[in-house]
């Protein structure tokens, strides 16, 4: 039976590795799975980059700036297979919260939550106040990119008007409470730890922003993907069977019970069994926002790796400024996602459904144009 | 002399010890500016205001991803690009990894000036967890040792035994069990605690 050393990051999107290790689907697929519980992204890359990991549960974007070489050493990696579309929120301090409904806008829609966070940021400008503060898991992550379109929307140059900063999502919540930050978007389940802390507020959801944003990939070192495809095509179906199950509703609470497991995420059964449904807790006990499509881990056809999904990430990093734009590197970074594997492995060929002609669902502000990246970019952020 | 007394170097790292044997091998070393950095308070800004040129922290501390932001910015004109120096040097990088360490190094750092530095990292991060380990095992032979005392005082009272008979007996089942003699001293003191 062969062997592979894969890292998590203990988030609940980590759930389709960990149910793979778990719950017998790797062993069907021949192989035994040994789960590394990591501290940092940086540490996922590192580890991947040298071979004390043969893969790992990776932010897309992180997948993408490491073949890019944004930030750091080139090293080339591979997704052949999402682990998941979706999962993160925005959660914002209560003091906030309440400074924005005295705006009087309607909180409850996206763009409402838009002007009013434009008017309070301002504001607080006007009045010579620090700029609000807002915090991601890291630089390249889906979180960033959406607290940046949040923030345009507001009106607001997330360069100039707000300091963004990076915290680890377990010291989200103290950083929220000493006033440190002033929200934060960030994987399940820590909105739902500041909220039940008493600390903050679910602003959003990641899906009231993109209806299908890439989130987690499962990342492997490119020497890998090229020396044997044959153990990459098993773990991509074991992946797909752990996938399937983990996303059907009945599955949710022996899923949460493993999950919470203290070598896994260890926190609440309960909280991870709402955060699989997609049903955050808001102020006291009711249940604030709720979403079916909050998380998704297979339904959809979410497991095969969208080029366009690698696409949008890269022009987010463009409009982030984190790189300048090349059609070379915008090739590049779409090489990283890798239907053919996908398809390879499980028989399958092409995108199983009508494509979306916005892959990534944009719910307000300008529609991503894969087709047409460099319009997209012109006029995206303009005025 | 391979040493250049005026690089800046930061220690992040919350384990006091750790952080003191590495400050005094690199000040032994000839290296003046060496700061520690306990507190992940406000680390980055606290970072900008220092403006170092080596970065060193432990791999397991999270915080390695606060420090990631400060090389995101493409705006930036003096930042640390890398992990290391060289991506080439890939036993390096390795060899760190391994040892629990990581380093950040500003842009423009020749190798042959960051490499010392490196290598006396590893070798004091090797050396504290080996210190880590011995003390933990002495730790955990006291109290086995504890352990094996207790069983053979409940065996010498309730058997009538003398110590060496009282041993030989702890040591007799362990080996027909083929289990580890603690263990089969835990076993008789939690049988004692029940019978009580």
């Amino acid at each position: 039976m062969r062997r592979l050393s894969i890292g998590f990051i203990p988030l609940t999107d980590a759930a389709v590795v960990i149910a793979c290790a778990e719950r017998g689907f790797a062993a069907a697929e021949g192989l035994r799975l040994d789960l590394h519980r990591e501290v940092s992204w940086a540490n996922i890359r590192d580890k991947v980059n040298v071979g004390l990991l043969d893969g790992a549960h990776m932010l897309a974007p992180l997948a993408i700036a490491s073949s890019l070489g944004l930030g750091h050493v080139r090293v080339p990696l591979v997704a052949p297979f999402a682990l998941n579309l979706n999962g993160n929120a925005i959660t914002v301090a209560n003091a906030l919260f309440e400074a924005m409904q005295a705006t009087g806008e309607d909180l409850a829609g996206a763009e409402g939550a838009a002007r009013a966070l434009g008017q309070v940021a301002r504001q607080r400008l006007e009045d010579g106040q620090d700029p609000l503060t807002f915090a991601t898991v890291y630089p390249f992550s889906t979180h960033t990119y959406m607290l940046r379109h949040l923030l345009a929307a507001a009106g607001l140059d997330p360069d100039r008007d707000v300091r963004l900063v990076v915290v680890p999502p377990p010291y989200t919540v103290e950083n929220l409470r000493s006033g440190l930050i002033h929200g934060f978007c960030v994987g399940s389940p820590w909105n739902s730890v500041a909220v039940e802390a008493g600390v903050g507020r679910v602003l959003l959801l990641g899906s009231e922003i993109f209806a299908r944003a890439p989130e987690k990939v499962l990342g492997v070192h490119a020497r890998f993907a090229n020396s044997e495809p044959g153990v990459l095509a098993q773990l991509v179906r074991a992946l797909d069977a752990a996938a399937r199950w983990c996303d059907q509703p009945q599955s949710h609470e022996e899923l949460a019970a493993l999950l919470a497991e203290p070598r896994h995420l260890g926190l609440p059964r309960d909280m991870l069994t709402r955060a699989l449904a997609g049903r955050l807790k808001g102020a006291g006990e009711a249940i604030a926002r709720s979403d079916v499509d909050f998380l998704v881990m297979h339904r959809n056809g979410a497991n095969r790796p969208d080029p366009a999904h690698a696409l949008w990430i890269y022009s987010q990093m463009v409009r982030a400024r984190q790189a300048q734009f090349s059609a070379d590197a915008a090739h590049e970074a779409m090489q990283v996602y890798q239907p053919a594997l996908y398809d390879g492995a499980l028989g399958t060929h092409g995108a199983p459904s009508a494509v979306e002609p916005d892959p990534v669902g944009t719910r307000f502000g300008m529609p991503f144009r894969p087709e047409d990246i460099e319009g997209y970019l012109a006029e995206v952020d303009r005025g | 002399m391979t040493a250049d007394p005026a690089l800046r170097i930061v220690i992040v790292d919350e384990s006091p010890l750790r952080a003191a044997i590495l400050e005094e091998g690199l000040r032994e070393a000839g290296y003046r500016n060496v700061l520690r950095l306990p507190e992940r308070h406000d680390l980055l800004a606290r970072l900008h205001a220092i403006d170092p040129d080596v970065i060193v922290i432990d791999l397991e501390d999270p915080s390695r991803d606060v420090i990631e932001q400060m090389f995101q910015v493409s705006r930036e004109v003096k930042r640390p690009i890398a992990m290391f120096v060289d991506q080439s040097d890939s036993s390096t990088i390795a060899a760190a990894i391994d040892a629990g360490v990581s380093a950040y190094i500003v842009d423009g750092l020749k190798k042959e000036r960051v490499k010392p530095i490196i290598d006396m990292t590893i070798s004091r991060f090797r050396a504290f967890a080996r210190l880590r380990e011995e003390l933990e095992q002495t730790r955990t032979e006291l109290e086995e040792r504890k352990t094996i005392d207790r069983a053979k005082g409940i065996l010498m009272k309730m058997k009538g035994l003398d110590e060496p008979q009282a041993y030989a007996l702890l040591r007799r089942t362990a080996m027909n069990e083929k289990r580890r003699l603690v263990d089969i001293a835990q076993s008789v003191i939690t049988a004692a605690e029940l019978l009580k």
